[in-house]
């Protein structure tokens, strides 16, 4: 597990969302020892606690391991920003060169498809009631057309959600 | 690089991240308050230096943030001045992460967790919908990076493939087949 979220780290460059692509392929397609719903309620947390967006992965990683995993997984993701000392030294020749960047935009392009096909995967498998269409269409109108923060279009959806789930009674105890 | 500056002492450096760790925004919002503290009121580093190492830190392949934090720990007070930034930086995100996670592993099987599953995910959902346009849109235009989307989404869809090795085989396409372009920009992460 820690090899692959180092790997995952660092093909894609720490960004939080695209990492949730391959944690999804990797631990919920392939080994099946997540579920999309534990990986989506770690992946909320992140949009709701401080610090970079990435921290989710303590999260997963207290999932199936405990605390030592996930002290264990912050460390994977943070050692990588080591190489930030090297690359100090070299700035220029990294900053100009256009075979990084170039392989920067395929990584980047290919991760794009990747976490089109999870956005399906996850779907496939969360929208299972006609509320949670309501949720997502409604988190998604806050998102694209409204300048609320992340965090609130997240908790007024899900607010919005919960009294329809209870004004439903569409979960009893 | 710069030599050490030990204008900032240990002790201001982890204040300082401790601050930025509790930041909302994530990497955008973190590194506004950072260059702000720094910048603005602390005068502890030119703007131009700033912005140098913030380019520098998208660079590596980590979170941009922790790549900062590592790069300016280290313009302070070298290795220890590293170590310091990053703790500070991690630690009221981390505490809070795994506290809300046990907070669900205890609801298991229980009602409000039911009710979790129906509106905080697709909620969720939701972002990571319209992160993946976001990120995506400058390649929705008939391009090689168009095809690197679709042979990407699909390669993991339809046919399995391990999503690491699916990544690195884009990055090496991209590479060698974007060629020498005016207008390539450092992929958005």
């Amino acid at each position: 597990m820690l090899v692959q979220l180092f790997v995952a780290n660092l093909l894609t460059f720490g960004n939080g969302t695209v990492m949730a692509a391959i944690l999804q392929q990797s631990f919920v397609q392939q080994a099946q020892v997540l579920s999309n719903d534990q990986l989506l309620y770690a992946f909320a947390l992140a949009r709701v606690t401080p610090g970079q967006a990435n921290l989710y992965v303590a999260s997963i990683a207290y999932m199936m391991f405990g605390l030592p995993g996930s002290v264990l997984s912050i460390l994977v993701i943070a050692l990588p920003s080591y190489l930030m000392i090297p690359l100090l030294h070299s700035y220029e020749f990294f900053r100009g060169n256009r075979l990084v960047l170039n392989m920067a935009r395929g990584l980047a392009a290919t991760a794009v498809g990747l976490l089109l096909a999870t956005t399906w995967n996850l779907a496939r498998d969360s929208m299972t009631a006609p509320v949670t269409w309501i949720v997502l269409a409604l988190g998604l109108a806050l998102l694209v057309f409204t300048r609320l923060p992340t965090v609130v279009s997240l908790l007024a959806a899900t607010g919005a959600g919960m009294i329809l789930v209870l004004a439903t009674g569409l979960v009893t105890p | 690089m710069p030599d050490r500056d030990p204008s900032v002492s240990l002790a201001a450096l982890f204040r300082l991240f401790l601050k930025i760790g509790l930041s909302f925004g994530a990497g955008t919002g973190m590194s506004a308050v950072l260059q702000e503290e720094l910048v603005h009121k602390r005068q502890a580093m030119p703007r131009r230096e700033f912005v140098a190492l913030f380019g520098l830190a998208r660079l590596v392949p980590s979170g941009s943030m922790t790549a900062l934090a590592v790069g300016i720990g280290y313009r302070y007070q070298r290795w220890l001045g590293t170590v310091a930034a990053l703790t500070a930086m991690i630690l009221p995100g981390f505490v809070l992460t795994v506290l809300l996670t046990v907070v669900y592993t205890l609801l298991a099987n229980s009602t409000a967790l039911r009710v979790i599953n129906l509106t905080l995910m697709p909620a969720a959902l939701a972002i990571v919908v319209v992160s993946a346009f976001n990120l995506g849109r400058e390649f929705f235009t008939p391009s090689l990076e168009l095809g690197l989307v679709i042979a990407g989404g699909v390669s993991v869809l339809l046919f399995g493939l391990n999503p690491s090795l699916v990544l690195l085989a884009g990055g090496a396409i991209g590479a060698i087949a974007l060629g020498n372009r005016d207008d390539t920009r450092q992929a958005s992460r």
